[in-house]
């Protein structure tokens, strides 16, 4: 089964470590994916965001560009 | 004189006078409101009562407590409740001796000394590490040849972690309330903080090019993180758009991945020498200097930049997947704009010793006044405003 919470990110991106400490800290599990290295991951994270910017962080269906705490904590208090 | 439990002196147009009306409505409070413009019957009465004419002026069960600032104040303490012999909605606010806002350089380094000093501080801040978190290294920070910006991030972090300072993090400020001896911030998200005085350390925010499609195509090929994004545009032609030290930054972290880079920028090349002879010897940079960017093109994703000639007014469509905007920063001082005075950039004006002209306001780092927006200033002010604040306490006590 797949993790419920997944995290797009280049190595270099500095929002992306703070998001995956974050989600570390609070002991979320998450698939995080290094869409430099992976190129399916980062066709998939376009994908699903709409986007070309990372971090992209999924939580259940709620899909988010960038890092922002009040956001990623909304999201995974809906996902219960 | 009237005998409602809250009184309020007002007038149209006073902005401390909504902001009264605004602040009793928000803790469920009544009160009855007398509108007295100068010069009208109603503020002789008033003058002669209280002996003062300045407007809002605010009594409570007939005795007056001042103005806006003051009934702030009185609310910090539970003054205000006990007066109106109600129970306070909540235990009575903490008062920190300081709050900093931003943890930014300049913010965590403030913390440090008012830490030291022994001061109750709060610190309050969106993030961590602020326009660090944009950049991979810094190579002119004293002590560190070369050091990974987030590295340096977590070292600032950890010492003042040490001292288990109070933070409040990853919350936007909504308002502030800076006038009189406790000041408050208000978050996003409903909570005020209160404190004898503030340090603003809020940094700056990225300049936009308020150009058509910017806003629609942001994160969808408009980038501001070169570091984060640049490895999402391998083999791809890009834009960046800045001939500062930031801009040719970005067009060397692009040069390796990129096929093509398209360096525009309205002056000639600003940045420092070193930056400038790496990015003109690149093979697949093409410079466009005295050159504007004028508009993104795209629909879902971003498909060109058209850019037009300062010289002759030719226009020409960049067929490019990014746009790399790297024009500069803007101070992030909206929240302070209308009680502080600030330059035309919108940097909020600061003495040698960082004091705002707002008593027990004090402001530090890339928000301010100061040239030169490198952590190395934002740290050394960042100290500055911190000892200004404590000495100001030290005065007031
Ligand atoms: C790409 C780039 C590269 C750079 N490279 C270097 C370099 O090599 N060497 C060097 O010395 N300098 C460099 N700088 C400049 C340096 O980063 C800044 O001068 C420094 O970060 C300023 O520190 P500061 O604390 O004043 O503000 P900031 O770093 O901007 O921090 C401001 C803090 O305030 C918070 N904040 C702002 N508004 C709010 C709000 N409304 N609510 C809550 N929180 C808020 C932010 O979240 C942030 O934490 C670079 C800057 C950039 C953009």
């Amino acid at each position: 089964m797949s993790a419920k919470v997944k995290i797009y990110s280049t190595p270099t991106c500095h929002y992306c470590k703070q998001a995956k400490d974050y989600l570390d800290e609070k002991g979320i599990d998450y698939d995080a994916f290094d869409v430099t290295a992976d190129k399916e991951a980062l066709a998939e994270m376009k994908k699903v965001s709409g986007a070309r910017s990372v971090p992209v962080i999924c939580i259940g269906d709620e899909v988010i560009v960038g890092f922002e705490k009040g956001h990623v904590d909304r999201a995974l208090k809906a996902l219960g | 004189m009237k005998s409602a439990r809250v009184l309020i002196y007002s007038m149209e147009g006073c902005p401390f006078c909504e902001s009264a009306r605004s602040f009793l409505r928000d803790k469920s409070l009544d009160y009855e409101e007398v509108h007295a413009p100068p010069g009208s019957s109603q503020w002789q009465e008033m003058k002669e009562a209280l002996g003062t004419g300045v407007l809002p002026q605010i009594v409570i069960h007939g005795e007056p407590v001042g103005g806006y600032a003051h009934l702030v104040e009185l609310e910090a303490s539970g003054e205000l409740y006990r007066k109106l012999g109600v129970s306070a909605p909540r235990a009575e606010a903490v008062i920190f001796d300081v709050i900093i806002l931003g943890a930014g350089p300049a913010g965590l380094s403030a913390a440090i000394y008012t830490i030291r000093k022994m001061m109750k501080t709060l610190i309050i801040s969106q993030d961590v590490g602020g326009q660090l978190a944009w950049t991979s290294d810094v190579d002119n920070y004293l002590g560190f040849s070369q050091v990974n910006a987030a590295e340096l991030v977590k070292k600032f972090e950890h010492h003042v972690q040490s001292f288990n300072v109070e933070t409040v993090l990853g919350n936007s400020i909504a308002s502030v309330q800076l006038a009189g001896a406790v000041k408050s911030v208000t978050l996003e998200d409903g909570k005020t903080y209160y404190g004898k005085t503030v340090i603003i350390a809020t940094g700056g925010g990225h300049q936009l090019l308020r150009i058509p499609g910017e806003k629609e195509l942001a994160g969808k090929g408009v980038a501001y993180c070169s570091t984060c994004d640049a490895p999402l545009y391998e083999g791809a032609e890009v834009a960046v758009v800045g001939g500062g030290n930031s801009g040719l930054e970005a067009a060397l972290d692009l040069v390796p991945i990129a096929s093509h880079v398209h360096l525009v920028s309205l002056t000639r090349l600003t940045a420092d020498p070193i930056y400038v002879d790496k990015v003109t010897r690149s093979p697949n940079v093409t410079l466009f200097t005295l050159w504007e960017a004028i508009r993104v093109v795209g629909d879902k994703m971003v498909e060109g930049l058209e850019v037009q000639d300062l010289r002759t007014g030719e226009v020409r469509l960049l067929p490019v997947e990014g746009v790399f905007v790297e024009i500069g920063t803007m101070p992030n001082s909206r929240l302070f704009i209308e009680t502080l005075a600030t330059n035309p950039k919108g940097e909020i004006f600061v003495d040698m010793e960082c004091r705002t002209g707002m008593a027990g306001v004090f402001a530090c780092g890339d928000v301010t006044s100061v040239p030169f927006k490198q952590v190395v200033v934002a740290v050394g002010e960042g100290a500055k405003a911190a000892l200004s604040a404590y000495n100001y306490l030290l005065t007031r006590n």
